[in-house]
């Protein structure tokens, strides 16, 4: 009796099992997807539009759109999302126009020499936080390698980190450093991945050099270009690691990101409500602009 | 197989649980010799009492950031928090931290001794000097002037008393080094490095943030314009580059003998007086903070130990608290590498005839004539905006009269006093 009902058990136990097998495959996944994706987000919608007092004891108070009104006169802000654009537009463009120029140059040899390639990929491995100090040490005003080799070539010392002339452009310099090899990585790929017939037919026709590459390679690597392109720009919205090492916002507030001013008032002035507001404008701002980066470079089709 | 994973996870959780909650006590501490002081205190704590105190260490901003954290959301994560002091309004006005008149009165005690420096409790109390305590003293920084004595003397200054002293020798000595070498060097990093080396000038000519009733916001009147105007001439003849400089900078400038002058915390002093940090062993002097057109006064920076409200082992915090700032405990605490709070330590004889307590003397009158920073549960927010105005004084991308009306008008909207 007790056996039958064992087995009776285990079959239906069986039957269910499979029935749900599916949703129990994901069930893990969808987990991690709700503890870290969904819950934070839900969480940080509902702190903008609250006011929480650092006080435990002070109960949340329902804010509206006060924190998002907020973000039209803090100058600070404004200064951050400034800041964070002229990062973007010069670090990816600058890391955009040197990755493509040293793909086409090495395209050839490249295949022949790895380590070359190892060693053009090695600043793109090393954590930020490494980054940032690397160029700290190189940027010091006095001891310094930059300004020591400055000092034998007789040129003038410069504050390169704590310039406000400088500053930005030095943070610049350390990123471009760090990630032109993932766009030259990219664009080998893409250049190793042409036809090699079209080149062919256009030598053929007598077309220049200058006119392959207008005409037949840009457009064939439009796709790659238009995908390093978002990772960059997506990556460069949220540039945090290195001015909060290199220069701390300054000087003058002239290397302030939106991340920097975002992590300032969430942990340095406990304001989680605010933060919360400026980083949904952020998040909202980067799915726009990918979004209409997506379909104007149609990479959809 | 399954019986074999579930007993690798209950394994691995009961290592988790049994790590954290064999802890008695749960301290969170800052990276650097604070820190490390409070570490050894405790490891040697729990040899004698046999009371697992576990240490939670991060660098300088993250002990804010995680204690607020706990703070905000009664964690109980940490029982007791190392706290720099002008976080000490903050924490206090949010109900972060536990009142400690209980917990004297329970060990029969009216409050801390009369042995700790009066300065050092008065920050420990909330409102300041006045309210009950919410934390004990545990180190005591206080800023200090420091110089190359033989420096100073070529260029005609023999131990500087005011601003005006310290300008001259330094404008000299600038002039002669011929770039690579400066007579004065300070952190004019944005932020709390720029404010942190601004505001002793500021005292030493007479100016404050605020009134006395903290009614009324006070950086610019014709005090801070003084301070500010040689705040300016300072800057003039310090290195390039002291925009983005902190206390590393500045510290290594004086160490690698590049610059003549800075104002600096005491901790510094272990590494000028060590040959493998310093080319300036012995040559370095210390003075109180010089005086402007007002006697000179150094910013406090003490670390001072807190109960935190969510604390799970309120009285076992209590206790080591009291144990850590016994003179015993003091004195080996000194010895390795914290500054007292107590006059018995300062004056212990056996200490200060060691050549590296030689500024001992100094500091301890430092710290009798030192100043708060603005004691004001939004203090961070403050320094910041003053920070930034200051920084771009220092970078010139703004007037020193702009910067003082600027952060006026920044503090007032911070803090709603007009």
């Amino acid at each position: 009796m007790t056996v039958s009902i064992g087995a009776k058990f285990g079959n239906s136990f069986e039957r269910w099992f499979e029935r749900h097998l599916r949703v129990l495959m994901l069930a893990p996944a969808m987990l991690v997807l709700l503890t870290l994706t969904i819950f934070p987000s839900i969480y940080m919608i509902i702190a903008a539009a609250t006011r929480i007092s650092p006080n435990p004891d002070l109960p949340w108070q329902f804010a509206g759109a006060d924190n998002f009104l907020r973000l039209l006169t803090d100058e600070q802000f404004h200064v951050g999302l400034w800041n964070t654009m002229v990062f973007t537009v010069f670090a990816v463009g600058t890391e955009f126009l040197l990755g493509l120029g040293l793909a086409l140059l090495l395209d050839r040899y490249i295949r022949r020499l790895n380590f070359l390639k190892t060693i053009l990929m090695l600043p793109m491995m090393l954590p930020p936080v490494a980054v940032a100090i690397t160029w700290k040490l190189i940027y010091e005003p006095q001891f310094g390698v930059l300004n020591e080799i400055m000092f034998r070539l007789g040129l003038p010392l410069q504050a390169w980190a704590g310039d406000v002339r400088l500053a930005m452009f030095s943070v610049i310099v350390a990123d471009v450093w760090q990630w032109t090899p993932f766009m030259f990585l990219l664009m080998l790929a893409g250049l190793a991945s042409l036809p090699d017939e079209p080149y062919e037919a256009a030598a053929i026709d007598g077309a220049s050099a200058w006119r392959q590459f207008w005409d037949l390679t840009l457009p064939f690597l439009k796709p790659v270009i238009a995908i390093a392109l978002l990772l960059r720009i997506m990556d460069a919205l949220r540039l945090f690691d290195l001015v909060f090492i290199l220069t701390g916002g300054g000087p003058a507030d002239r290397t302030k990101t939106l991340s920097l001013y975002i992590y300032q008032v969430a942990y340095r002035f406990a304001d989680p409500s605010y933060a919360a507001a400026i980083s949904l404008f952020v998040l909202f701002t980067t799915v726009a602009f990918s979004t209409w980066f997506i379909k104007r470079m149609r990479l959809a089709d | 197989m399954v019986r074999r994973f579930l007993f690798s996870v209950v394994f691995a959780l009961s290592s988790l649980m049994a790590t954290h909650a064999w802890a008695d006590i749960t301290m969170l501490v800052p990276s650097g010799s604070e820190g490390d002081g409070l570490r050894a205190a405790a490891a040697d704590y729990a040899k004698l009492k046999g009371t697992k105190v576990e240490i939670v260490q991060a660098p300088y901003s993250n002990v804010f950031e995680q204690a607020a954290n706990a703070g905000q959301t009664k964690s109980g994560a940490f029982d007791i928090v190392l706290m720099d002091d002008p976080w000490i309004p903050f924490f206090a006005e949010n109900a972060h931290l536990e009142d400690l008149t209980p917990y004297f009165k329970k060990a029969g005690l009216e409050g801390p001794d009369s042995d700790f420096l009066s300065k050092s409790l008065a920050i420990c109390r909330n409102p300041y000097n006045t309210g009950p305590y919410v934390c004990l003293p545990y180190v005591g920084n206080a800023q200090m002037f420091f110089y190359d004595a033989a420096k100073f003397k070529e260029a005609g200054i023999e131990a500087p008393k005011t601003w005006d002293d310290v300008l001259k020798a330094a404008k000299a000595l600038s002039e002669k080094g011929g770039g690579r070498y400066f007579g004065y060097v300070f952190r004019g990093g944005q932020g709390n490095p720029v404010v942190a080396d601004f505001m002793p000038i500021f005292w030493s000519y007479g100016a404050d943030m605020f009134n006395g009733d903290r009614t009324k916001v006070t950086i610019d009147t014709p005090e801070g314009a003084a301070a500010m105007k040689t705040f300016m001439a300072l800057r003039d003849v310090s290195p390039k580059g002291v925009e983005s400089y902190n206390a590393n900078e500045v510290g290594q400038a004086l160490a690698a003998g590049t610059a003549a002058s800075s104002i600096n915390w005491p901790n510094w002093v272990a590494t000028f007086e060590d040959p493998s940090q310093s080319k300036m062993v012995g040559k370095i002097s210390y003075s109180p903070i010089p005086a402007g057109t007002k006697p000179g006064s150094s910013e406090i920076g003490h670390w001072t130990m807190g109960i935190m409200a969510a604390a799970k082992n309120k009285q076992e915090a209590f206790d080591f608290m009291l144990w850590a700032t016994s003179p015993e405990q003091m004195k080996i605490s000194a010895e390795r590498g914290n500054p007292p709070v107590r006059k018995s330590i300062f004056t212990d004889a056996s200490l200060t005839s060691q050549e590296k307590f030689r500024h001992y003397p100094v500091l301890m009158q430092a710290i009798e004539a030192s100043t708060p920073r603005p004691r004001h549960p939004k203090w961070p927010e403050i320094e910041n905006a003053f920070g930034i105005e200051l920084s771009k004084a220092v970078a010139g991308t703004e007037t020193p009269q702009e910067a003082l009306k600027r952060s006026q008008a920044a503090v007032e909207e911070i803090t709603g006093i007009k």
